[in-house]
């Protein structure tokens, strides 16, 4: 049929492409979707099923053959192995790894808990729910944001508005410090850049700067953006630099906007973009931007469709302008067996830690990617 | 309790081949009997001292069951059948049959030639064993004895993989061997019907990986080969006869002229003559598309692939070329290797596992330096590159096959215990089935719970009707008296005055008498009454009557009082009464052998 071939064309065209455009690329089907990847080590991620009922939460080692770098010819091992595994009784909205420990913290996206859990040693595969912490917070059925903190013993900061930012410990449960404020707009992304200090970015695109040392000071800057819009963001840390304000802010709008800012003048934007893209869907819950940590200039955005782009900000400018993506991941879309294309939505992407053009991204569909892809250009990207 | 006993040879935690016996049903079966490939001594057989300590194991067992090929499922079958002895029916598919004895004598070749072992299996001993294989077809029951009979699946995984169903009366086990249940380009998934064995035998090496797709697989090879093509170098991609190769050819050919590939691509004459040979007798095991092309046109006339002669592996310039042998031990691509190894622009695929001691085992460790036959060093310079392309479940898999074949309990071999209990967790909650994870050389003992099927007699059943009350269903069973008769191959439940009709019997009658003595001055008819009303006032709710001919009855128990001339004042009672009303008659007697009390009066 004239459907069949142009979609088996198409899937071979870009097949073809793929030789080129990629180092290495690794495609996984989970049987749940995820909309989490996070980090718990050099080697492995935690992904979680989002149903409204009982979900899995797994621990994954990354193939041997990612990792082998001289000798990848004579290493075979291409799978995930499933190292750890649990379940959950909700659906996974949120997973946070609290950094030097074995465990991470999940919420729902709806309720205000935050879940416990420990991934477990060598010596039992099973993850284990620890605890719940009750979190009092302004009422809001969109649950709440974690940012795990950076340093010192374990603990979370974690708010559904701006109003109930909240620094607690996890093995009390104790509140250490909260913002101490009233603006009730909803909290969209929440992250530390230091031990200290850290951002707050609201779902209208106003950026709080909060440091947990001084609980009433707050920086507010807002976002030029038009009402309605829904906006999340992305920091770029320096975390070789002892000065916490080194650091950019991207925020990424709705109407597929990138706004670039640096921490230390917040006043103006460094450079903004509109990026090319044609939204496949009306949610804006999957929306995400990321920076590269091993790359400078360069962002990763998705959750408007089935693509994952890369953007390199150097060429951007104060002013709004169109740009052109330095690369495409369009795996998720590409499917041999008559998956619906226009129904494919990435959930989320991550970058490696350290290997600089290693990508991680999910989708609707139950599809993880591990993407290595080729730099083209002689920017500096 | 009827049982079915799993246990899967071997010793701690190797994994690396597979024998596993069954019990079921008083029959005993082998499943699988693999070489484990590590080892170079006694180590790499299984340990058949469990079924017996010395001597034949043909009396222990009833029969072998091997799924596939692979050198780790039936590597030590002809050391079982003729060193340790085994005389009974070996089943496997009729590919696999075909196959066995040449994989098994390129590696007897390999270990006694080039290795020098000793303690190992003849050529004349593979051909001795081979004559006892019956070999089977997909979905057909054989019968192996009058009671046992075995069934195989569609497995996919290689040519003439199978999962097999064994089954004694109404108890089943299904032993899955390798399988996979995503098709590849020249293989089906493997597909099972809804069998509900009590037992679904399963290995759990890759029951916790997530598998990469093919599709990823076969992009790296592609590029492996273009990148060598495009600096000028050559390919070679070592294969055995079947499988893989056809597989990668038609991969090649699908996608040479879409990247613009001038270079030649060959296959060894050997091949394609053994290749075309083989699909032709089994044609019906490879997946749909293949079958389709394969009617349509000859398997090997590919537009780009040509016949290959030994001379052109002289010639300049760029080229793939399939040869084989697979681990390259010997022959063409061996001859090909040795001319080609010593430039770093050229490659080398090898698309599979190589047995220790060839030379594909030593450059997949990464060795650099080969010494030769005639002492001669070759050098290593070419690029190495392992790809594996066998189709395997995983986690997923396995969720998917549980759920086709629906068993009742799941057991898992060859997996560290500690290291499963999330996928033991997640079978058990999604399927509510226990699932058992022996280590190697331990028995798992499941209780079965099997149903036997009856006819009943329309007489029983009305009457069982008659008494009213809600229907039985299977989570509310109803009691019901019948009698059962077994007879020749039936079961019936007919009711007891039928059965004794029908077996031309009488029904006896059971009476007990029971005498008990009582110190009584009244006369033997007061002490009657004196009786009849303590009954009376005690057990009320029965039927207590005082008759004219001198007897109480109390339902159809009987009293009698008497008494001797020479001791009037000693009673002596009479009980008694017929079996059904053993219970009462007991407690009468009892109570009776207490007395009478005092206050009674007489009328």
């Amino acid at each position: 049929m004239g459907e069949n071939s142009s979609d088996e064309n198409e899937f071979d065209d870009w097949f073809i492409e793929s030789l080129k455009i990629y180092n290495n690329i690794h495609e996984y089907q989970l049987e749940h979707p995820t909309r989490v990847i996070e980090w718990t080590s050099e080697k492995t991620i935690c992904v979680a099923g989002y149903s409204s009922d009982k979900n899995e939460i797994l621990e994954l080692l990354l193939p041997l053959k990612l990792f082998a770098d001289d000798n990848q010819g004579l290493c075979a091992e291409r799978d995930f192995k499933v190292v750890h595994g649990g379940f959950s009784d909700g659906s996974v909205h949120c997973l946070k790894h609290i950094p030097g420990t074995r465990c991470v913290v999940t919420n729902d996206g709806f309720s205000s808990n935050v879940q416990v859990w420990d991934l477990g040693g060598d010596d039992c595969d099973v993850i284990k729910r620890t605890g719940v912490l009750q979190l009092k917070s302004a009422s809001s059925d969109k649950g709440v944001k974690i940012a795990p903190g950076l340093t010192g013993g374990p603990c979370v900061l974690h708010g559904s508005r701006i109003s109930d930012i909240q620094l607690t410990e996890l093995a009390s449960g104790k509140p250490f410090y909260s913002l101490g404020t009233d603006i009730p707009d909803l909290l969209s992304s929440l992250q530390f850049v230091s031990a200290s200090v850290f951002l707050a970015c609201a779902c209208n695109g106003d950026l709080y700067v909060g440091d947990t040392r001084k609980p009433s000071a707050l920086q507010n800057t807002p976002a030029e953006g038009r009402e309605g819009v829904h906006w999340c963001m992305g920091v770029k840390t320096d975390l070789s630099s002892s000065d916490p304000s080194s650091c950019s802010v991207a925020r990424l709008s709705s109407s597929c906007q990138v706004v670039v800012s640096d921490l230390r003048d917040l006043r103006a934007p460094v450079c903004q973009a509109q990026l090319d893209v044609q939204r496949k869907t009306t949610n804006d819950d999957f929306m995400n931007v990321t920076w590269a940590p091993a790359l400078d200039n360069c962002l990763a955005v998705s959750g408007f469709d089935g693509m994952v782009q890369i953007y390199n900000t150097a060429s951007w400018r104060p002013e709004l302008m169109e740009f052109q993506p330095l690369f495409v991941h369009r795996g998720h879309m590409m499917s041999d067996d008559q998956f619906d294309t226009s129904s494919a939505v990435v959930t989320t992407h991550v970058w490696h830690p350290s290997r600089p053009r290693t990508v991680l991204s999910a989708a609707v569909d139950g599809s993880v990617h591990v993407w290595d892809w080729v730099h083209k250009a002689t920017a500096s990207c | 309790m009827p049982e079915i006993k799993v246990t899967p040879l071997g010793a701690g935690q190797d994994v690396g081949r597979s024998c596993i016996l069954v019990s079921i049903g008083g029959k005993n079966v082998m499943l699988d009997c693999g070489m484990h490939m590590g080892f170079n001594d006694d180590r790499r057989f299984p340990d058949f001292s469990y079924i017996t300590q010395q001597g034949r194991l043909t009396e222990f067992l009833d029969c072998v069951i091997i799924s596939h090929f692979h050198l780790d499922h039936c590597g030590a079958l002809p050391y079982m059948s003729e060193m340790v002895g085994y005389d009974g029916p070996i089943y496997m598919t009729h590919p696999t049959k075909a196959i066995c004895p040449i994989l098994l004598e390129d590696f007897r070749k390999i270990t006694v030639d080039k290795k020098g072992e000793t303690n190992f299996f003849t050529s004349q001993m593979i051909k001795d064993c081979m004559k006892k294989v019956v070999p089977l077809n997909l979905h057909q029951t054989v019968q192996v004895d009058d009671e046992l009979e075995i069934k195989a699946y569609y497995a996919g995984h290689v040519l003439g993989a199978a999962m097999v169903q064994i089954k004694v009366g109404s108890e089943s086990v299904v032993y899955t061997g390798d399988y996979n249940m995503t098709p590849d380009r020249h293989l089906g998934a493997a597909w099972i019907d809804k069998c509900r064995p009590d037992i679904l035998i399963s290995e759990s090496t890759y029951a916790t990986t997530i598998r990469d797709s093919k599709r990823c697989r076969e992009r790296d090879f592609l590029k492996k080969v273009h990148e060598t093509v495009e600096r000028g170098g050559k390919v070679l991609i070592p294969v055995f006869a079947l499988g893989r190769a056809q597989e990668l050819c038609i991969l090649l050919e699908t996608f040479w002229e879409r990247m613009n590939m001038k270079a030649p691509i060959y296959f060894s004459t050997g091949l394609t003559e053994k290749a075309n040979h083989y699909y032709k007798l089994f044609i019906t095991w490879t997946n749909q598309k293949i079958r389709k092309t394969f009617v349509q046109r000859n398997m090997f006339e590919f537009k780009h692939i040509k016949a290959f002669d030994r001379s052109y592996a002289d010639n300049p310039g760029p080229m793939v070329v399939f040869a084989t042998p697979g681990m390259l031990h010997a022959g063409q691509s061996l001859q090909i290797f040795k001319k080609w190894a010593g430039n770093e622009k050229n490659m080398i695929i090898m698309p599979g596992y190589c047995v220790q001691g060839t030379i594909g085992h030593k450059i997949l460790n990464g060795q650099k330096k080969l010494e030769m036959e005639n002492r001669q060093t070759l050098e290593v310079k070419l690029q190495v590159e392992y790809m594996s392309f066998s189709a395997h479940a995983d986690a997923k898999g396995i969720m998917q096959l549980i759920r086709m074949a629906e068993p009742r309990n799941m057991l898992l071999v060859h997996g560290e215990a500690k290291k499963m209990e999330f996928l033991k967790d997640k079978i058990e909650q999604e399927f509510s089935i226990n699932c058992f994870m022996p280590a190697n050389g331990e028995t798992t003992t499941v209780i079965t719970n099997p149903s036997v099927p009856v006819d009943i007699s329309l007489n029983l059943l009305k009457r069982e009707m008659a008494l009213g009350g809600p229907l039985p269903d299977p989570k509310k069973p109803r009691t019901m008296h019948g009698t059962l008769i077994m007879k020749d191959n039936s079961l019936r439940l007919v009711s007891p005055e039928q059965a004794l009709k029908e077996l031309g019997l009488n029904e006896h009658q059971l009476r007990f008498t029971c005498r008990v003595q009582l110190q009584d001055s009244h006369s033997d008819s007061d002490t009657l009454i004196r009786i009849y009303t303590h009954l009376k006032s005690l057990l009320k709710g029965y039927t207590i009557q005082h008759l004219p001919d001198g007897t109480v009855m109390v339902e159809s128990i009987v009293i009698k009082v008497s008494s001797s001339a020479e001791e009037p004042n000693t009673k002596v009672l009479l009980l008694s009464w017929s079996y059904q009303d053993e219970d009462l008659g007991s407690f009468l007697s009892t109570l009776l052998k207490k007395g009478l009390p005092s206050g009674l009066s007489s009328i």
